[in-house]
């Protein structure tokens, strides 16, 4: 018998609530809000409470997938990434960069965001950034 | 209290130990165990409350035979009693220690997170229902103007289901607040008063009123109130107090004799 109590940030937003995550014979069982995390003070939203069943999901996606063939199949990390640099490559050729558009996240860091953005201005040479929290 | 802890351990008259421990300085729930004894050193009370209780239906559900201690205020110790009345853990594999409560004007030696309530802002005295009042005081106003307070506290809901898992008494399999025959789906607030009304009325016989529901609460709902109303019917009808009687609550149905019986009047 092995129980856990592991402190963690919850990934669903930009807010940043402490959650709890119980953890039962390695498998992740159930979530609680921290009482005395500074932000969330002891509450947590619909999604936050449920953030166990994402992780413990049949849906979830374990590998990436690419669409070959009319049809969407597993794949490697560096086959998804490489394909993903060849397709922006010959986009960016065919149409300029202004074709491209980033759009951030909020379930990121302040850090990464800022990367992404550094990524779409400095790599693909456009102004097009946007972040999901402005929409 | 860590030498009791020790001791028990030790000595296998209990498996795990659940209490509390100092995370990144967060005083979070921890269990303890043989395998990590020199942990025990690190056993605090805690100033924050968390449902152990719950955390030890969990595992015994997983594990029937285990022994479980845990630190226990008297919150925690009425919901074991719930718990042992519905037949969600078993007495006999349940250890205990009791520790202070909530420190309060009547108690003054208290460690619990239940300090003294927030106080309502004026909005909310005017036009709701402030969390600190009681029973008797919410009954005063008149029918319309309680009406209207209470449902303005109620469509603040957000429908996150917070007050239900957190709630150390609720281990229904299957909720009734998830029951699509019984509340409508798809929007926010949930159908009111039908959403709130459905636990309430589910909690006669079982809420403890340790107020875990309404510290979770993100909208300050103020829960507590509305069971300790459902409760006090209970009391008054039935001559049933929850978490205190030893008998199995007047609304078990379970069985095949109704055992639902009234208060001689």
């Amino acid at each position: 018998m092995d129980f856990k109590i592991i402190p963690s940030t919850c990934s669903y937003c930009g807010t940043g609530c402490g959650v709890l995550f119980q953890v039962m014979d390695g498998r992740l069982i159930d979530t609680l809000p921290m009482k005395t995390h500074p932000v969330n003070e002891g509450k947590l939203c619909i999604k936050g409470w449920n953030l166990h069943e994402h992780v413990i999901s049949d849906k979830r996606l374990k590998s990436p997938m690419i669409r070959k063939d009319g049809e969407l199949q597993e794949s490697t990390w560096d086959e998804a990434i490489q394909t993903s640099a060849d397709k922006f490559k010959s986009i960016i050729n065919d149409h300029g960069p202004d074709s491209v558009g980033v759009l951030l996240s909020a379930k990121i860091t302040n850090e990464e965001n800022y990367v992404a953005q550094k990524f779409a201005r400095a790599v693909i040479g456009t102004n097009n950034v946007d972040h999901c929290a402005r929409l | 209290m860590q030498e009791q802890v020790r001791e028990w351990l030790e000595q296998d008259s209990v498996d795990i130990f659940l209490g509390y421990k100092m995370v990144q300085g967060h005083p979070l729930p921890h269990c303890f165990t043989k395998e990590n004894i020199d942990e025990i050193d690190d056993l605090i009370v805690g100033n924050a409350r968390y449902s152990l209780e719950k955390m030890a239906t969990k595992i015994a559900a997983a594990h029937p035979e285990l022994k479980i201690g845990l630190l226990t205020r008297d919150c925690n110790q009425r919901a074991l009693n719930v718990l042992y009345v519905w037949n969600q853990l078993k007495p006999d594999n349940i250890e205990t220690i009791s520790v202070n409560c909530c420190p309060s004007k009547l108690k003054e030696h208290g460690d619990c997170s239940y300090l003294e309530p927030e106080k309502a802002a004026p909005l909310k005295m005017m036009i709701g229902i402030d969390n600190n009042m009681d029973v008797k005081a919410a009954e005063e106003f008149g029918q319309e103007d309680r009406y209207k307070r209470w449902m303005y506290e109620l469509q603040k809901c957000l429908k996150c289901y917070g007050c239900r898992d957190i709630c150390p008494v609720c281990f229904c399999k299957e909720c009734s607040l998830e029951h699509t025959d019984l509340i409508a789906t798809g929007s926010v607030p949930p159908e009111v008063p039908i959403f709130h009304l459905v636990r309430a009325v589910h909690m006669g016989g079982r809420c403890i009123d340790c107020g875990l529901c309404e510290d979770a609460c993100p909208v300050d709902i103020p829960l507590r109130l509305l069971y300790r109303k459902v409760n006090g019917i209970v009391s008054d009808v039935f001559d049933y107090k929850t978490g205190t009687s030893a008998d199995q609550s007047p609304f078990n149905m379970l069985g095949e004799e109704v055992t639902l019986e009234l208060k001689p009047i």
